[in-house]
């Protein structure tokens, strides 16, 4: 489907970005590093939520549970386990996504808004035992100081730490979005009703796909942890999740890469704003009205359009990277 | 355990029927819109503030009793026209857009309109009175309440009943809810679609001021306050069934109702009712409580 | 003179002049530079705002002096309340503008991220001003934190001390459902029951924060029939918690103690109207002690911003004159010797005597009043009355105490 020519300079260009993005450290200040970082960190974040959102048509309404939980995990098996740091990097993913297969099971019953609607609400019972069980997880003075191993310490070699976790996780997410998988997935998205008739079990598909999900999303939720060293209940507030969600909307959630420059753009958006003006929220609104006029397919969906009519790329099939 | 006596409960009882009197004020637009436009109007909890903050700057101008009942008349228009404006210069230009869309639009609404509270009003904590005619409690069948929410537990049938008449009985009102059922249909006979869904918006709008209005003198009038509210409408709104003023009405008593009764046998774990309500109704009913209008 | 003996002079006085060009650059007074992250947005923005205020007027006074030959300019950053928007803006501000000092802010659980992951791991010293978790300077304090606020220990303390004097037996606890909350009522109980063992807690209520309508918590408190009731408000609920305790007629028939409930910014709004009877507990008064320091605050406050000072004024007014005088004690900006010129420092309080910046535990020692609101002819506001005033080192946690829990 896709032309040979048009494939190989989408991978120069990664490439090129992938040397630029390695190289940067050494030219940025400390604090453009670390603002990079976190970038990285919530374009993983969103990526994660157009998993199920933008190729799956779920309303998932409050995906930062997952993330959340996923950080929780984490800091929670090293400062009260006293386990070490990169078992805990490995288990708290999982811990995410049994919590995603559990909140999604009992969802998945569900279609759109109610969907949504549920998970909020199981979600911010989440939050509230978080919150609330102060002896375990210190409520809202969040768990601070989390102790990181030498390697990683430093604001570099934690850029390169998760700058790595962030393209192995994106290549993992492509693949999967490539895959039989992931075609059924966006075929359940733009006709279900079709797809159960074909004999697809709809429901067990969609339940695959949240439990990936929230896997990335805990992965996301680690890595937060680890630039940050410090958690707290806000990552599991609906206030953010809603955060996310404009953040796919942004970028564009019919592409691959649109949440990833819709998260950019919004972690630019708030410190760089936020620096000269206390209204950013007014900006960001009025940044939003300017989108859904001008550019309703988000930034990506703006710019693969463009390239399609200049004759860049094959205008059939989806839209992958 | 605390021992509790037959006036504490009925106290109880008629308190969280206030609470739920308050709820389905707020709630009524909101559901409206949702039952009309198909849209979740996000930025309902914003024109509620601006109605309860324009009440606040009416009872400033006009004092007393007279100032009060001013503001009840005058803050629900000025966020209806606050409404109708957005809706004219913007919003009517994206329905024939998918509905995330228009969700979207709402959303970036209600950030524009919180900032503009605190350009126009300020950070500072305001508080309006209710008129001295409702200054302390009565005593309804041997329970206790505050005058004034006994007063709003009288008004907000009156809100349903006046919303159900204009739904069901005047033409308008049947023409909106052809539309949101099938907006083709209604064009095709020649009305202008875009009118009606401006004027159901506008209703709604109105209604959330007024619920804004009328709350302020129970509320710390306070930016942030669209916040406090937004999620507890949205929740009570999905439980009813969409779009359903009847579903607004029992998704509001049982959150004021367990919210009430929860308070008295355990109050320490209160922040989780209104979630626990709510996970409880959707699991037994997925689709909401009542038919869903659409 | 010949030619080359005046190219040589010339060439002398070149370079005479490039090491006099280079001199002032090492040793050049520059500003100092301060760095705010505060909550400007929603309800905790009017404390944000006062503190802001009180700052800049203590700056005035300081930089028609300057210090060390140059000004203390600042630069503020809206954290709206969030803990990860607070890290970003602290990180931003040492990172980027790099600051000599970071101050700020309201949210307690920002100010423990900033001062154990900004403040603590990049070695700037970091003042709270308006967060009241005791344990900032606590148990999770270090060397680069300080507080001019007061905690929920001095505050808890203070409440204790008032009303074990008080005949009240069976005690009812509400609050709002949040660290700060349960902190203060932990606090306020623990010290009640030292001081008077036979009070009894018969019951609690906790709602989520921002509650718009505690009047069904209300009407369940008063079917309980309490003796008294500690409610552990927050700033955002309080006007809305006073409001209810006059509609449901709790404030008239069982008295109640609240912390800061006397904070002018939570009375003014509800006018005449507001509950008599509650008591409360502050660290600044406007009206309270009529001293002509307090008045003269009062009045260069009240003509450049329109209104009177708060606690968040008082305690940044604090901040700011501390940071001059740490800085001139440690004679060049310097953050080490800042810190070294803190402990122990004594600076003018705004409404007289001094205000000592503890060296054990890097926290400001000042007085706290407990006092009961009641309408006053000569205000259109309800004040606090029958004032009793405690000393700092009455409610503050001995520094024995302190290192104990920083051991743990």
């Amino acid at each position: 489907m896709r032309k040979n020519g048009s494939n190989t300079k989408t991978i120069l260009f990664l490439a090129a970005l992938a040397v630029v993005l390695l190289f940067l450290p050494s030219v940025l200040t400390r604090f453009y590093t670390y603002i990079l970082s976190l970038i990285f960190v919530t374009a993983l974040l969103a990526m994660s939520l157009n998993m199920v959102v933008g190729h799956g048509g779920l309303f998932q309404f409050h995906h930062c549970v997952f993330y959340g939980v996923g950080a929780y995990a984490f800091a929670l098996m090293i400062t009260k386990a006293g386990l070490p740091m990169w078992i805990s990097f490995i288990v708290a993913p999982f811990v995410s996504a049994l919590t995603g297969l559990i909140i999604g099971w009992l969802c998945v019953r569900l279609t759109k808004l109610y969907f949504g609607m549920l998970q909020i609400s199981l979600g911010s019972l989440i939050w509230a035992i978080i919150f609330r069980w102060y002896s375990l997880t210190h409520g809202d003075d969040g768990i601070h100081g989390i102790p990181m191993p030498d390697l990683i310490a430093s604001t570099t070699s934690a850029y390169y730490f998760i700058f790595l976790f962030f393209v192995l996780c994106l290549v993992v997410m492509y693949l999967i979005f490539k895959s039989p998988f992931g075609m059924t997935l966006q075929a359940m998205r733009d006709n279900p009703d079709r797809c159960a008739a074909v004999g697809i079990n709809v429901r067990r598909h969609q339940l695959t796909a949240i439990v990936l999900a929230t896997f990335f999303a805990g992965i996301a939720g680690v890595l937060f942890a680890v630039l940050e060293r410090t958690v707290f209940p806000d990552l599991l507030f609906w206030v953010l999740s809603l955060e996310v969600f404009i953040m796919c909307l942004l970028g564009g959630w019919f592409t691959f890469a649109g949440p990833a420059v819709g998260a950019a753009i919004t972690v630019a958006l708030r410190t760089f704003v936020g620096i000269y003006t206390e209204y950013w929220t007014l900006v960001l609104g009025v940044l939003l009205i300017l989108l859904i006029f001008f550019l309703p397919e988000g930034v990506m969906g703006f710019i693969y359009s463009k390239m399609e009519s200049s004759g860049q790329r094959d205008a059939a099939g989806p839209r992958g990277v | 355990m605390l021992s509790i006596d037959m006036a504490a409960l009925g106290s109880q009882l008629f308190v969280g029927l206030s609470r739920s009197m308050i709820l389905f004020i707020v709630c009524s637009g909101l559901s409206y819109v949702l039952g009309v436009l198909r849209v979740p109007n996000v930025a309902h909890g914003s024109l509620y503030m601006i109605g309860a903050f324009s009440a606040f700057s009416i009872t400033k101008l006009v004092a007393g009793p007279a100032g009060f009942w001013l503001a009840l008349i005058l803050a629900p228009l000025i966020v209806a026209a606050v409404s109708f404006v957005a809706e004219r210069a913007l919003f009517c230009h994206l329905y024939e857009r998918e509905h995330l869309m228009l969700l979207l639009f709402t959303f970036a609404l209600s950030l524009i309109l919180g900032d503009l509270v605190k350009i126009i009003w300020g950070a500072e904590y305001k508080s309006i009175m209710s008129p001295a005619a409702f200054d302390g409690s009565i005593t309804v069948l041997g329970a206790s309440i505050p005058k004034y929410n006994f007063f709003l537990l009288i008004v907000g049938p009156f809100v349903a009943l006046a919303l159900w008449l204009f739904a069901n009985k005047t033409k308008i009102g049947k023409i909106a809810r052809a539309a949101a059922v099938d907006r083709e249909m209604v064009g095709a006979v020649g009305i202008n679609v875009s009118w009606v869904f401006a004027f159901a918006f506008v209703l709604g709008c109105f209604l959330a001021g007024l619920g804004g209005a009328l709350v302020a003198p129970t509320v710390s009038i306070t930016l942030g306050m669209d916040h406090n509210l937004i999620i507890e409408a949205f929740l009570i709104v999905i439980i009813g069934g969409l779009g359903n003023l009847w579903g607004a009405m029992v998704g509001s008593l049982i959150f004021g109702l367990t919210q009430a009764f929860g308070v008295l046998f355990w109050p320490q774990f209160a922040i989780v009712f209104p979630y626990m309500a709510v996970v409880i109704v959707l699991l037994w009913r997925p689709k909401g409580l009542l038919k869903s209008v659409w | 003179m010949s030619k080359n003996r005046f190219s040589g002079m010339v060439l002398f006085g070149l370079v005479v002049a490039l090491s006099l060009t280079m001199l002032p650059a090492l040793s050049e007074a520059r500003n100092i530079k301060v760095g705010i992250v505060d909550t400007y947005s929603g309800p905790p923005a009017v404390y944000g705002n006062d503190a802001l205020n009180g700052f800049k007027l203590a700056l005035e006074e300081i930089n028609a002096k300057g210090v060390l030959g140059g000004k203390i300019e600042f630069t503020t950053r809206d954290e709206k309340f969030k803990v990860d928007v607070a890290m970003a803006m602290a990180k931003e501000l040492v990172m980027r503008e790099n600051v000599d000092v970071i101050v700020g802010t309201i949210n307690s659980g920002a100010s423990l991220a900033i001062s154990e992951g900004v403040a603590k791991a990049e070695k700037v010293p970091f003042i709270v001003w308006t967060a009241k978790d005791e344990k900032i300077t606590g148990e999770l304090g270090h060397r680069y934190v300080f507080s001019t606020s007061e905690n929920t220990a001095m505050g808890g303390k203070a409440g204790g001390v008032g009303l074990a004097k008080l005949p009240y037996k069976k005690y009812w606890i509400a609050g709002d459902d949040y660290a700060y909350g349960h902190a203060i009522a932990d606090a306020a109980w623990r010290n009640l029951k030292a001081l008077k063992p036979d009070v009894e807690k018969i019951g609690e209520s906790w709602w989520k924060i921002g509650e718009p309508d505690l009047v069904p918590y209300f009407t369940a408190i008063k079917g309980a029939k309490p003796d008294a009731v500690i409610f552990c408000t927050g700033g955002a609920s309080m006007t809305n918690a006073l409001k209810a305790l006059k509609s449901t007629g709790l404030a008239a028939e069982i008295p109640s103690w609240i912390h800061t409930a006397i904070d002018h910014a939570v009375l003014k709004p509800l006018g005449a109207e507001g509950p008599e009877g509650v008591m409360g507990t502050i660290q600044y008064l406007f009206y309270y002690p009529q001293t002509p320091e307090n008045k003269a605050f009062v009045d260069a406050f009240q003509k450049a911003y329109g209104n009177p000072p708060g606690f968040p004024a008082f305690n940044a007014y604090i901040t700011a004159h501390l940071i001059a005088e740490a800085f001139k004690k440690a004679g060049k900006i310097d953050k080490e010797k800042f810190i070294d010129a803190m402990e122990g420092l004594k600076v003018k309080s705004p409404v007289g005597g001094m205000v000592e910046m503890r060296a054990c535990d890097h926290q400001a020692v000042y007085p706290m009043y407990f006092g009961k609101t009641k309408k006053l002819p000569e205000y259109d506001f309800v004040v606090a009355t029958d004032i009793v005033t405690l000393q700092g080192n009455e409610v503050l946690p001995t520094c024995e105490e302190i290192q104990a829990k920083r051991k743990k």
